[in-house]
């Protein structure tokens, strides 16, 4: 029978490693989780979806995590889309200006909230000692350490960071478009607007849809940057759900509840994918 | 004129995306007193290494860079091992209707998945079976977070590389598995390095499963080693920034040398966890 299986299939052995590895460490742990966010103190139980609806913290972190993706991802997608555009139209050193401009994404994330935290403190940090050189006063800059202004500041942090990815992608997606169109449309006399909104943001857009796509994913789950500048502080401010989950988990232990919510979220990146696959289909 | 502003544009971009990165080396050579003078000195100043004495003569630290070294490497090689293998049988062998696509389809899916999801059983688990705070959990965390990308990185060189070769081979009276590691590989050798690499910088640089799963100093990781000293009350400014330096130059070299498969590998995850 074993040597039937091998002859009609294969590839199994071949596969049957990564697959048994990834079953025991990706969906077990799935399967585990449900079962833990299905558990209460006696036995089958809904209490951690019911407790999700009314659990404000969980509320205000949901919104702030929707919000930090909604405004980093359209300032990213602007600009790295700005960049792709200006480094393509360049005629010498582009292969420079891009290795430059790639660095701030391949960082540890430790590391890119290392450099912020040199560059946001209020006393010693770069930029209000710049300010302060230029002769403004700095006593209310506090940057990630005011209630007001944290969200806006980590935002910014994942705007230098992930801008690259963008343009990485964009930038990729225009060295590959084919020059013929653009070349004709050209002797036809058809201004650079034109061209742009005819005939390359349309050949762009599977390329624009993954690009949004990965980049959304990965805002809704941020976690490292944000653990390390603010901790989801001052207060509140800046907590997102993924902050909201391990706090629930690590450090108040109550793992069904983190189990819940975790599902919650994951529902939402998928729901959130699922609809953007269609708008852009049906725009096109 | 016009060629002139762009290049003033994208100068201006560049210094914005190099000029923290510089920052953070300056801080790191510099003595005490010059890290926060008004106005901050960019270049004039009198450099030292009195900082990465102190953070290589520091026991704890110097652990942890050795823990993010054999932890990256070691999970690598595993991922590779097993991933490698896979992806040549899905791309090269037969497999009734299209099971090819949909396995290689849900193996990357297992990659989407947001860790946040998973890390809560996992911690269970490892607690269960006694790996927490171990090197060896978080090698088995890392190896099935690059499985994927490596899947999927191999099946698209494979698919390169003409079928002719590895049937020269075999006619020859290779087994399938001499015509891979003879002729194959050797020929995809660039995207090996390339997908190696990948999974190096995604093991190097990931914090979050680190940060749970070894709480002790005995096994934690560079990037968890600098996150607790950078939460710490009194920040020893230079220090940091000097470990900073240190978790951050590998993970440049490696860039560079994969620089001709940054799109394909950066695309689907290949530096973030």
């Amino acid at each position: 029978m074993i040597r039937n299986l091998q002859r009609s299939l294969p590839g199994v052995p071949w596969v049957a490693p990564a697959v048994l590895l990834l079953l025991t460490l990706t969906i077990y742990p799935l399967i585990y989780s449900v079962k833990v966010s299905l558990t209460g103190p006696a036995g089958f139980s809904l209490a951690h979806y019911a407790r999700l609806v009314q659990d404000r913290f969980f509320l205000q972190a949901l919104t702030q995590t929707l919000l930090y993706t909604a405004v980093a991802l359209s300032i990213e997608f602007v600009l790295g889309f700005a960049l792709a555009l200006l480094i393509d139209s360049l005629a010498h050193g582009r292969g420079f200006f891009r290795a430059g401009l790639l660095a701030p994404m391949l960082l540890p994330p430790v590391v890119v909230a290392v450099i912020w935290r040199l560059i946001y403190n209020p006393q010693f940090g770069v930029l209000n000692g710049m300010l302060r050189g230029f002769g403004v006063n700095t006593s209310a800059l506090t940057w990630t350490s005011g209630e007001g202004s944290a969200l806006a500041s980590v935002i910014l942090v994942d705007v230098w960071e992930w801008t690259p990815f963008l343009f990485l992608l964009l930038s990729a997606g225009l060295q590959a478009l084919p020059q013929e169109p653009l070349e004709a449309a050209r002797l036809d006399g058809a201004s650079a607007w034109q061209m742009f909104r005819d005939i390359v943001l349309p050949m762009l857009k599977p390329v624009i849809v993954l690009a949004i796509l990965l980049r959304a994913m990965d805002l809704l789950r941020i976690f490292d940057q944000i653990f390390i500048l603010t901790q989801g502080g001052p207060g509140f401010a800046t907590e997102t759900v993924s902050l909201y989950i391990y706090r629930t988990a690590f450090r108040f232990f109550n793992f069904g509840y983190a189990a819940a919510m975790s599902f919650l979220g994951l529902a939402l990146t998928v729901a959130f994918a699922r609809s953007l696959m269609k708008v852009m289909r049906v725009a096109r | 004129m016009r060629a002139a502003v762009k290049y003033a544009l994208a100068l201006v971009a560049l210094a914005v995306a190099v000029a923290p990165v510089y920052w953070l080396v300056t801080i790191s050579i510099k003595h005490d007193i010059d890290q926060f003078a008004v106005p901050p000195l960019w270049f004039r100043f009198q450099p030292t290494a009195r900082h990465y004495v102190e953070i290589f003569g520091d026991g704890n630290l110097a652990r942890s860079l050795w823990n993010s070294t054999f932890v990256a490497s070691v999970s690598t090689m595993l991922a590779m091992l097993l991933g490698v293998p896979a992806a040549y049988g899905l791309e090269r062998l037969r497999w009734p209707q299209d099971w090819s696509r949909k396995i290689g389809f849900w193996i990357l899916s297992t990659r989407m998945l947001p860790p946040i999801v998973t890390i809560v059983p996992l911690f269970l688990m490892l607690r269960g079976i006694g790996l927490l705070n171990s090197r060896l959990g978080l090698i088995l965390i890392y190896t099935t977070f690059n499985l994927p990308f490596v899947v999927w990185m191999m099946q698209g060189f494979f698919h390169e590389v003409p079928r002719e070769l590895e049937e020269a081979a075999m006619m020859d009276g290779d087994s399938r598995m001499g015509a891979l590691v003879r002729v194959v590989l050797p020929v995809t050798k660039p995207g090996l390095a390339a997908t190696a690499v990948f999974c190096l910088i995604v093991a190097w640089n990931e914090f979050l499963f680190a940060l749970i799963l070894t709480q002790t100093s005995a096994s934690t990781t560079l990037p968890v080693a600098i996150a607790s000293r950078v939460t710490q009350y009194e920040i020893k400014w230079g220090a940091m920034s000097a470990a900073g330096v240190v978790a951050m130059v590998p993970v440049l070299v490696f860039a560079g040398m994969a620089q001709r498969y940054l799109v394909r590998g950066l695309s689907l995850g290949g530096v973030k966890g």
